[in-house]
């Protein structure tokens, strides 16, 4: 533990994102005690109005406060970030694993799966996916999950494929160990941090990717807001009431900025060779 | 060079095969399910039934589905990507139409983003953990975290709007002809023709989508470029060329660089594959006719044909690049090129 | 600074860079439009310019002035109207019981090659749009015969009598089509992506996604001569990149801006934003054969719920006219006795319980076709709750939502129309006739066979005061049964150049510009 705060404050950048990501979490988690308005309440009279001090970010093309939205809005944008995140890591990496245990002719037609997924352009399919299920936020979160799985099929097959030869797991076997034995205890073991590092990188890239999704209209339906949503709705206001479009972009913006940063971070922890000898 | 690429060249062709017909598959099943019928688009709203029947069996969609993926297979043996039932011309027509100038903003962002990549990522490397670090890592990961669609109109309102400084959309002038297509790249075919006006109208049409575009992979590039660069610079002979007495940035530049970009190369393939359909979104902002705004429009008007021959070009086109980086990637290799 | 340490190599890069963007920025950017060309801005490409195959109001801009019809749309004072007079056509009659049509062309018409325009062309024009069977063939009787009786003259003989006939064949799907172009082996491919009309300007270019280009045509025989040269569409997706092009002088025209940014243009003096009220409306369909809304009551409660004036000044920001019942003001048949809805929610509320209350939400569904749509949805929903009638909104790809509105799966949904051709059959035959149920028109599926037996009628009479009285028998017993809850008609509007003259409105021809009226 103590070694964690050390490695922290040598990252200031770390620290920096884990900051924001605090910061943002809170504010988003607890929407519904910070939130000064409900975010769906419609005000024909106040549409568009500028930022004042009763509308922090102003209000939306049907009178909502767009701060109250900012906010609850992140409960949408984060979440879908770490159910991707959990859900492809997670998946991939025990598929990854037991193909590269198991090997042979199951892990041939796997991997040439997982090549034809990796080629088809991943906006198109998961545009395409997203389509075909019916425009909601699971969905878009369901198809962007099932697209990055490969990745982390990848992943974890080829660090289990270099572990596997490794004198360590070599005399487990020797000793009878049983092969779920072996993967539980030490392929996924020493697998585990490429794997964690990439899926912290992730959030922020799901993040992203639901926000283009909501751009194009796939992701959360109205009235629940969604930062990309409303990045696209605002930009039908963007030359006079900017800030419509800009909040949320920036919303966006910080919590990818800050994932990213706290991933790189973690990278750094984990990966021995960036260690300076 | 030993003749060790070939099996190398070889296999991936095979797998060229297995991608194609899994992608059209792929493709197929899902452009299927969507729920509502192209026919009826096309007919629009008020047309009688018989009439949308009539156009449904002119295009072939009355026919059991597997009888239409084994035609389209057939017609796709033969280079032939069907007909798009939005525009009434042929799928590859009209992605040739739009590929160029796709693709000419990809290579130009990816330009960008190289050029400006690899000195952040060096900086990055040799002053790491120091304020110049930060705050080019701050940079790198800005890039990547920003939603390209809002950069880009960020970029039109500020640079089109408020300064007048660059055009506003579109990829040159209006009332001016585009050069002679020899390769659909204007700046290429403009400087080929000397026809400097058209080539920097275009140039000034390209700058803001690339600047885009490639803001975002100037995060990638100098994320790969500082971790293989520091990765050299713990080597020893980096250790070995500064006790010669070499000045450290001698070392740097000229020593470690050329090592760190070696695998950077694999990235870049991967980095032209994500621009060329990354640049989905930033063509609309832009009004720049290319393959995104066109496989957007596809989308919403069910226009099967079209999303599946898309689908099977860039991943044709992605596997082929892949390959070429790869081949590249062993031809600068010493290790990978002196084994075989 | 270490910063300040830098290689011969990476100083000659950054010089470099330096001069290329210095070499781009010099020179501004792009210039005002020439002088003898009208530049339009769209935000999508045509489709294709087939015009037996688009119904596609976005290529119509292209496709009118390239193109003549028989019958054109008459301006009287300077505004369009939906009357029509001969275009092609120089004079006609009609047989006693209106099955035969007989058309005079008018002498020396040709087409952009110089093929002259005679009464085959005419006939294989219409041969060829009805045996297309596409979208524009629908408002054309299918068993409508064409026969050329001579060079210069065209008969129409119809098997049942077709009151508004004359006015469709000022359709854009009527254009007459150079014989030329139709007997091509590829005439599809190349008529989609061409023009072969009459017209006063013909296509001379197009660059996909980026512009089309017309210029005059030199063959063009009316009497009055365009004054531009050449006109061009440009395309520009993105809606503030459009007006921001508009603003300064990139865009003679800036088409279908949001309602926001057109009030915003109009404290810009070097724009000027052109208002025309429209025939075009906006409304609900209310499912009246599947749901909770088979229930008449309902039906009246969602009526009487709605925020009209909300909508009307919020939404449309004063842009548009309460309707009154569906057929709009400047249709005429148009019923200005018919009450104007009025929002009442304690009415709405006794209604609901009347009705026995609401067991599970209604099902909106809706797509971005029009961006107005949207908050219309949010307004009905926070409306209807409000009365008690809880909603949940779901909103589709248009593609997907056709679908639905097909098959009736829906509870509310949200529509526009604007009519094909000037007579109340747009507004009362398609909405309400229990044949067209669906798409076709009748979107609320309902049903009723008295009014059917009157809409038929009305149909087939020539005499106009007798068919505005059924369709006032038709308007109100539709209001009294609730088919429909109406909400505007909308004004159109364009922003123009300040410097732009000559733009005529014409309500059946939404998004078509009469270029060759308009000067700079």
């Amino acid at each position: 533990m103590s070694y964690f705060w050390y490695q922290l404050r040598r990252s200031p950048l770390m620290l920096l994102g884990l900051l924001i990501l605090l910061a943002v979490g809170l504010a988003v988690g607890l929407a519904g005690w910070v939130a000064p308005y409900d975010p769906e309440q419609i005000n024909l009279v106040q549409r568009l109005a500028a930022p004042s001090a009763q509308h922090w970010f102003g209000t939306d093309e049907v009178g909502r406060d767009i701060f109250s939205r900012v906010l609850y809005g992140g409960q949408q944008s984060i979440g879908v970030g770490l159910f991707v995140a959990g859900c492809a890591s997670v998946v991939g990496a025990i598929v990854g694993c037991f193909s590269g245990i198991l090997g042979g002719r199951i892990d041939g037609l796997i991997m040439r799966t997982m090549d034809v997924v990796l080629s088809v352009p991943s906006l198109v399919l998961i545009m395409a996916l997203a389509a075909a299920l019916g425009p909601s936020l699971f969905n878009a979160m369901l198809a962007i999950t099932l697209v990055r799985i490969p990745f982390y099929v990848r992943l974890a097959r080829g660090q289990t494929l270099s572990i596997r030869e490794m004198a360590y797991v070599q005399a487990a076997w020797t000793f009878g160990a049983g092969r779920r034995h072996v993967v539980r205890w030490h392929v996924v073991r020493n697998a585990a941090s490429p794997i964690v590092v990439q899926a912290t990188l992730d959030v922020g890239g799901a993040i992203l990717m639901a926000a283009a999704l909501g751009f194009i209209g796939l992701g959360a339906q109205q009235p629940t807001a969604e930062w990309g949503a409303m990045v696209a709705t605002g930009r039908n206001f963007l030359l006079d009431q900017w800030w419509y479009t800009v909040t949320p972009g920036c919303a966006i913006l910080v919590t990818a900025l800050a994932c990213n940063l706290v991933g790189d971070g973690v990278r750094d922890l984990l990966d021995p060779k960036s260690r300076v000898k | 060079m030993n003749g060790s690429w070939l099996p190398v060249v070889g296999r991936r062709l095979i797998s060229l095969v297995w991608v194609v017909v899994g992608v059209s598959l792929i493709t197929f099943i899902i452009s299927h399910l969507v729920p509502g019928d192209p026919a009826r688009l096309v007919a629009g709203d008020r047309a009688t039934p018989e009439i949308v029947a009539h156009i449904r069996s002119q295009l072939g969609l009355d026919l059991p589905l597997p009888q239409q993926y084994l035609h389209y297979m057939g017609q796709l043996l033969h280079g032939d990507l069907g007909t798009s039932i939005r525009t009434h011309r042929p799928v590859l027509q009209d992605i040739a139409a739009f590929f160029p100038a796709t693709l000419e903003l990809a290579l130009v962002a990816l330009i960008l983003a190289t050029v400006l990549g690899i000195p952040l990522g060096v900086l990055s490397a040799v002053y790491r953990n120091r304020l110049t670090d930060h705050l080019a890592r701050t940079l790198a990961v800005a890039g990547i975290s920003t939603p390209a669609f809002w950069l880009g109109l960020g970029l039109i309102v500020i640079f089109y709007g408020n300064l007048g400084w660059l055009p506003g959309g579109g990829r040159i002038d209006q009332g001016m002809a585009p050069p002679p297509g020899v390769t659909g790249l204007y700046l290429i075919d403009a400087a080929l023709a000397g026809d400097w006006p058209v080539w920097r109208s275009a140039l000034q049409h390209m700058l803001l989508p690339a600047i885009t575009l490639g803001f975002v992979h100037l995060g990638v590039v100098a994320r790969q470029v500082r971790s293989s660069m520091l990765e050299q610079l713990n080597e020893d002979y980096v250790r070995t060329a500064r006790a010669y007495g070499l000045s450290p940035w001698v070392v740097v530049l000229r020593h470690a660089l050329p090592n760190a970009l070696i695998p950077s190369v694999t990235v870049l393939g991967l980095a032209l594959g994500d621009l060329l359909y990354g640049a989905v979104l930033t063509e609309t902002v832009f009004g720049w006719p290319g393959m995104g705004a066109y496989v957007v429009d596809s989308i919403q008007a069910l226009d099967f044909p079209a999303v599946m021959g898309f689908a099977v070009v860039v991943s044709f086109a992605y596997v082929v690049l892949n390959l070429l980086v790869d081949l590249l990637y062993r031809r600068l290799d010493p290790r990978i090129r002196g084994i075989g | 600074m270490q910063f300040m340490i830098q290689t011969g190599a990476r100083r000659a890069v950054m010089a470099a860079v330096m001069g290329l963007g210095a070499l781009a920025l010099a020179g501004g950017a792009a210039a005002a439009t020439p002088a003898d060309t009208l530049v339009i801005g769209k935000p999508a490409d045509p489709q294709t310019l087939d015009p037996a195959i688009t119904i596609d109001n976005n290529d119509w801009t292209v496709t009118y002035p390239a193109y003549q019809r028989l019958m054109r749309y008459k301006q009287v004072d300077g505004k369009g109207s939906t009357e029509v007079e001969g275009d092609l056509a120089a004079s006609w009659t009609t047989s006693p019981d209106n099955l035969v049509w007989t058309f005079t062309l008018n002498a020396g018409q040709q087409f952009a090659d110089g093929t002259a325009v005679d009464a085959q062309a005419v006939k294989q024009s219409f041969e060829r749009l009805l045996a297309k069977k596409q979208g524009p063939s629908e408002a054309f009787p299918a068993d409508m015969k064409i026969d050329a009786v001579d060079a210069k003259t065209v008969r129409f003989t119809l098997k049942k009598p077709f009151a508004p006939f004359l006015y469709t064949l000022a359709n854009n799907g009527a254009s007459i089509v150079n014989p030329k172009a139709m007997q091509r082996p590829d005439a599809d491919a190349w008529l989609s992506g061409h023009t072969a009309g009459s017209g006063p300007y013909q296509l001379v270019s197009w660059q996909k996604g980026q512009a089309l280009t017309l210029e005059r045509n030199p063959h063009y025989a009316g009497s009055k001569k365009p004054v531009l040269d050449k006109f061009v569409v440009k395309i520009v997706p993105e809606s503030s990149a459009r007006r921001l092009q508009l603003q300064k002088g990139d865009l003679d025209v800036a088409e279908e801006l949001p309602v926001d940014q057109l009030q915003a243009l109009k404290k810009d003096k070097a724009v000027h934003v052109a208002e025309f009220p429209s025939l075009r409306v906006t409304y609900l369909y209310l499912n009246n054969a599947k749901g909770p809304l088979r229930s008449a009551d309902l039906r009246h409660a969602v009526v009487d719920s709605l925020d009209y004036k909300g909508i009307v000044d919020g939404i449309m920001m004063g842009q548009a006219k309460q309707m009154r019942g569906p057929i709009p003001e400047g249709m005429w048949g148009y019923d200005a006795d018919l009450p104007q809805p009025k929002q009442d929610v304690a009415a709405a509320k006794a209604l609901v319980s009347k009705a026995g209350g609401v067991k599970s939400p209604l099902l909106l569904r809706y797509s971005t076709q029009d961006p107005a749509w949207e908050p219309i949805a949010l307004t009905v929903q926070a409306n209807l709750t409000a009365a008690g009638i809880p909603v949940k909104l779901e909103k589709l790809a248009n593609a997907t939502l056709r679908e639905n509105l097909g098959q009736g799966n829906f509870d509310i949904s949200i529509g526009n129309w604007s009519p094909d051709f000037a007579d109340p059959y747009m507004f009362t035959s398609y909405w309400f006739d229990s044949d067209k149920k669906g798409l076709a028109g009748n979107r609320s599926f309902y049903s009723n066979p008295q009014v059917d037996g009157w809409l038929r009628e009305a149909a087939t009479l020539s005499d106009q005061s007798k068919r505005i009285a059924l369709y006032k028998q038709v308007q109100e017993q539709v209001v009294k049964d609730a088919a429909y809850a109406y909400l505007y008609q909308k004004n159109y509007q364009a922003g123009l150049g300040a410097n732009v003259q000559g733009f005529v409105f014409n309500p059946m021809l939404e998004r078509v510009f009469n270029v060759a009226d308009m000067k700079k």
